[in-house]
């Protein structure tokens, strides 16, 4: 089917850009193992392609019924997580793998994404009524709410605050669609905004001083600030054509902190210049859309809320990303789908994809 | 549909990331790259030596010795911090000192920062064996003025110093920074341009550290370029010698050219202390030492100026060679009695130059008239510059009746001619206009414009205001005066007899002019050899000399040159 295709050529474009500006991240590392790194981001692209193909081919449907043992699975993962990393010193997010290191919270958003495209749907193929019409406030709120902050506790405590917001995120996305009634939503924000002040005293400490940053990055310029001014210099400094690959000084001279991975956005604005942003960003709207695309046009309300969710996760994550790029957005930790450097991100992006395929897949069968 | 409502949110917040995207490297594009290029490039200056000023034959007046600083490389912190006691101790500077310099030169890991200046080279050589242990530690070797001669033509030469901010706002344009070092005075201020070093520069890339990644460019130093001046400092020395600690000043020059082999000025300084770092606290200079009297300050002539008053009064046929005067030693002029300083009887135009005799003079004067005599005062080039290459060279002056009218609200009287045919009152010239005007009667009619620099980086410097133009006095009584001229030291009861044991002719005239109660400036100006003059000579001794010393200072001087061979 042209979707299909349409998706893997604008992701693997992607993971091409991605690919280059790593290389020319690394580019002037000394160190042999990070002039390397980008042959691993090839790795992970091939073997994220694998998980493309499998997720493309396994019916969307099953996963229907396996929701809570996915479920489980990844509470019992960041729960791992929880334990060994307070026993490892340092790496709070990842589980070793024999040679891989594996970050649980991104297995999370998508398990999340299932489970709540579920929750909020029938089983039945042929009733598309929404069942939230029917849910009184506990059920169509509060229950859900009780399964997405488990998780989400989790992952903010491992501490990956950007992960977990993503995901609450996603809930509020999903309840929006799921046309649950207006004046839920308004409280949720209500109470959001009353927990706030209790939320900030349970934020680290570094968590705090970054929100700080976000509103002022001149408070402290050489600690927190530093990257969020470093990314703006990297950017701008790019010009409407760039300097050109390979010679970007913020990014290879480690002026700018993170190049490869949570900041590759600045490293390729400052290699590639306006014209390159306008390109990738175009991209990554090109594959948001065909998600959209695809959501619109399924029958069945879980393929439905599922496409979505899937779709905006992507979404959410790119447009965090690059607004914290851009000093939009304070500095949480989420990686650019399919640019950032890690095997993680690369694989559950690829499984969602694949997942988004076969969708647009199965509803050619009706 | 809520999907629908999703979508436009969407292109909604893509559409404000372009936008701030534009906004960075559009609208803020160039100065976010330049925020860029001072991350990453960095400059480190290089320094080149200041022009070498020589003498006409070559001898360094003011050179460049190679000086040394103390650096250190902060990059290794715990080094520093080790390195820093022993360099206190080695030093003698406290270690707080040089804690508090460290951190003011701080700029970069990879830049070094200048802990001592201009260490002696035995410290240097002593901090060079601390260099195996201490790696850290870097001895820059780098230009500094020297001045092998000492003292010697301070006042021609200038001294240097930060520049400061009259000069900075007239110079900015010409790339001056501040901080730089710049001229003060004399040769040094006037080609600075010339002298000055042009600073090289390396830039380099580094990384966050400020590590050294590569070598972006560099622009070697250029040294400035050297000047030759027409002094000789072996006549310049003599002078010296013989000025010692009295106020005064010497020029001798060459009278066709107007090659200045001399400009000594008296008191001197040493140039060499303006280098150090406090000059202001160290030096004090009394007796005005840092004015150049050969030229910067103007003084009553006095007799010397008789020639001139000779010359007018025989081109306008007041007088003529055969006029004789009987001089009782006193003149009544109008109400008050003019005193000559002796009785000489009956003198004419030749024995009055010889003896001096001022009752001759004012009476001339008088004949003449203060206007001509001011007109033939700036014929020989009194009352304005001569012109000479060197800065703040004063005017002098030359009264006139309308003058007198104008600012002191006086009529002129006949004693006021009177006294300015005799050069005194309020007429004031340098001793280089004096020397000049003694160069006319020795080439015979040439108002020269005297010169000291012969030639710039190794070109000769042709200087087209340098003009020499005709003094507007016949020829035969330039000629006539000159001849008389040498009575003033062959004759017996010349003034300045004591030069004819000299073993060269001398032609001259002596010069005591009162400049206030107890005060006398004593002149002497003259040429030598007579038959072919080589050199024009002029002594001059601040208010406590006289005619006659002055001739015994110029005796010591031609002597001297004599001794050395030089004549």
């Amino acid at each position: 089917m042209k979707t299909k295709y349409l998706i893997l050529i604008i992701a693997l474009i992607i993971c091409l850009i991605s690919i280059l500006s790593i290389y020319s991240t690394n580019y002037q590392k000394d160190a042999e193992p990070w002039k390397s790194i980008y042959k691993r981001q090839i790795l992970w692209v091939l073997i994220g392609l694998v998980f493309f193909f499998l997720a493309a081919n396994f019916n969307y449907r099953q996963l229907w019924d396996a929701v809570y043992i996915l479920y489980a699975v990844v509470l019992l993962l960041l729960l791992l997580v929880f334990i060994l990393g307070i026993i490892r010193l340092g790496a709070q997010r990842w589980l070793k793998f024999a040679w891989f290191n594996f970050q649980p919270s991104e297995v999370a958003k998508i398990v999340m994404a299932i489970f709540l495209a579920k929750y909020y749907s029938k089983k039945s193929l042929y009733d598309f009524s929404s069942p939230v019409k029917n849910f009184g406030l506990w059920k169509a709120f509060i229950l859900p709410f009780i399964f997405v902050a488990i998780p989400v506790g989790l992952i903010i405590e491992q501490p990956d605050l950007g992960s977990g917001l993503l995901v609450v995120f996603l809930f509020l996305i999903i309840l929006f669609l799921a046309e649950v009634k207006v004046r839920y939503l308004v409280m949720l924000v209500i109470v959001a905004l009353v927990a706030m002040p209790v939320f900030w005293h349970f934020l680290r400490d570094y968590q705090k001083e970054r929100l700080m940053v976000f509103i002022n990055p001149n408070i402290d310029p050489l600690g927190a600030g530093y990257t969020v001014i470093q990314a703006k210099i990297a950017i701008g400094s790019g010009g409407i054509f760039g300097k050109g690959w390979l010679s970007g000084t913020q990014s290879q001279l480690h002026f700018l902190p993170e190049a490869h991975t949570d900041f590759i956005f600045s490293s390729f604005a400052e290699e590639w210049g306006l014209l390159g942003c306008i390109i990738l960003l175009g991209l990554y709207y090109l594959l948001i859309r065909q998600g959209i695309a695809i959501a619109a046009k399924t029958g069945d309300a879980f393929g439905r809320f599922l496409a979505m969710g899937i779709t905006l996760m992507l979404g959410i994550q790119v447009c965090i990303n690059i607004a914290m790029n851009l000093g939009l957005a304070p500095i949480v930790g989420v990686p650019l789908p399919l640019m950032s450097y890690g095997g993680s991100s690369l694989f559950v992006t690829f499984i969602a994809l694949g997942i988004l395929v076969n969708i647009s897949k199965e509803r050619g069968v009706f | 549909m809520r999907i629908k409502i999703l979508n436009f949110l969407l292109i909604f917040i893509f559409c404000l990331l372009l936008l701030r995207i534009f906004s960075f490297q559009v609208a803020q594009s160039s100065r976010l790259r330049e925020l860029s290029d001072q991350n990453s490039i960095r400059l480190i200056e290089q320094e080149g030596g200041r022009g070498v000023i020589y003498d006409r034959n070559s001898q360094v007046i003011a050179g460049n010795s190679l000086s040394h600083d103390l650096m250190i490389l902060p990059q290794d912190k715990q080094q520093v911090a080790r390195a820093l006691p022993v360099v206190a101790r080695v030093s003698g500077i406290s270690l707080e000192e040089l804690k508090s310099r460290f951190k003011k030169g701080y700029t970069a890991s990879f830049a070094p920062v200048v802990l001592l200046k201009n260490i002696s080279l035995k410290k240097a050589i002593a901090f060079g064996e601390l260099k195996t242990e201490y790696s850290c530690l870097v001895i820059q070797p780098h230009p500094l003025r020297s001045y092998p001669a000492g003292k010697l033509a301070c006042h021609v030469i200038g001294y240097l110093g930060e520049i400061d901010h009259w000069r900075l706002t007239k110079l900015k344009d010409y790339g001056y920074k501040t901080r730089d070092i710049v001229g003060f005075g004399g040769i040094e201020e006037k080609l600075d341009y010339y002298l000055r070093q042009k600073e090289g520069a390396l830039s380099l890339e580094v990384d966050h550290k400020g590590k050294f990644i590569r070598l972006l460019g560099f622009k070697p130093p250029q040294d400035g370029k050297d000047i030759q001046l027409t002094l000789d400092i072996r006549i310049q020395k003599l002078a010296e010698e013989a000025l010692g600690e009295r106020k005064g000043a010497v020029v001798l020059m060459d009278p066709y050219s107007g090659e200045v082999l001399v400009m000594a000025s008296s008191p001197g300084f040493e140039p060499e202390a303006f280098l150090g770092p406090s000059v202001k606290a160290t030096q004090s200079f009394s007796n005005s030492a840092l004015v150049n009297r050969a030229i910067s300050s103007s003084y009553a002539p006095g007799s010397v100026f008789k020639l001139v008053t000779a010359a007018g009064g025989v081109e306008t046929k007041k007088i003529n060679l055969s006029t004789t005067y009987f001089c009782p030693g006193k003149l009544r002029v109008g109400n008050r009695d003019f005193a000559c300083w002796d009785t000489h009887n009956q003198e004419n135009l030749a024995a009055a130059i010889a003896h001096s005799c001022d009752v001759f003079f004012y009476k001339t004067g008088l004949l003449i008239g203060p206007q001509a005599l001011h007109d033939y005062a700036v014929k020989f080039g009194l009352g304005k510059p001569t012109g000479i290459d060197l800065p703040y060279e004063v005017n002098g002056f030359v009264p006139d009746p309308l003058w007198k009218k104008i600012s002191r609200l006086q009529g002129w009287y006949d004693g006021d001619t009177a006294n300015f045919s005799i050069g005194q009152g309020d007429l004031l010239t340098t001793p280089l206009q004096i020397s000049r005007l003694v160069a006319v009667f020795a080439n015979q009619g040439t108002l020269v414009t005297p010169y000291l620099i012969k030639s710039v980086g190794g070109v000769n410097f042709e200087d087209p205001r340098r003009r020499q133009s005709r003094v507007p006095v016949k020829k035969e009584i330039i000629g006539y005066l000159r001849k008389d001229m040498i009575g003033t030291i062959k004759d017996p009861s010349g003034t300045a007899n004591i030069l004819a044991v000299l073993p060269v002719e001398i032609a001259g005239k002596t010069g005591t002019a009162q400049a206030g109660p107890n005060r006398t400036h004593g002149w002497f100006a003259g040429f030598f050899p007579y038959a072919e003059p080589r050199y024009v000579i002029c002594v001059f001794l601040e208010g406590s000399g006289s005619g006659h010393m002055a001739s015994i200072l110029a005796k010591q001087i031609i002597q001297g040159m004599i001794d050395q061979k030089i004549l």
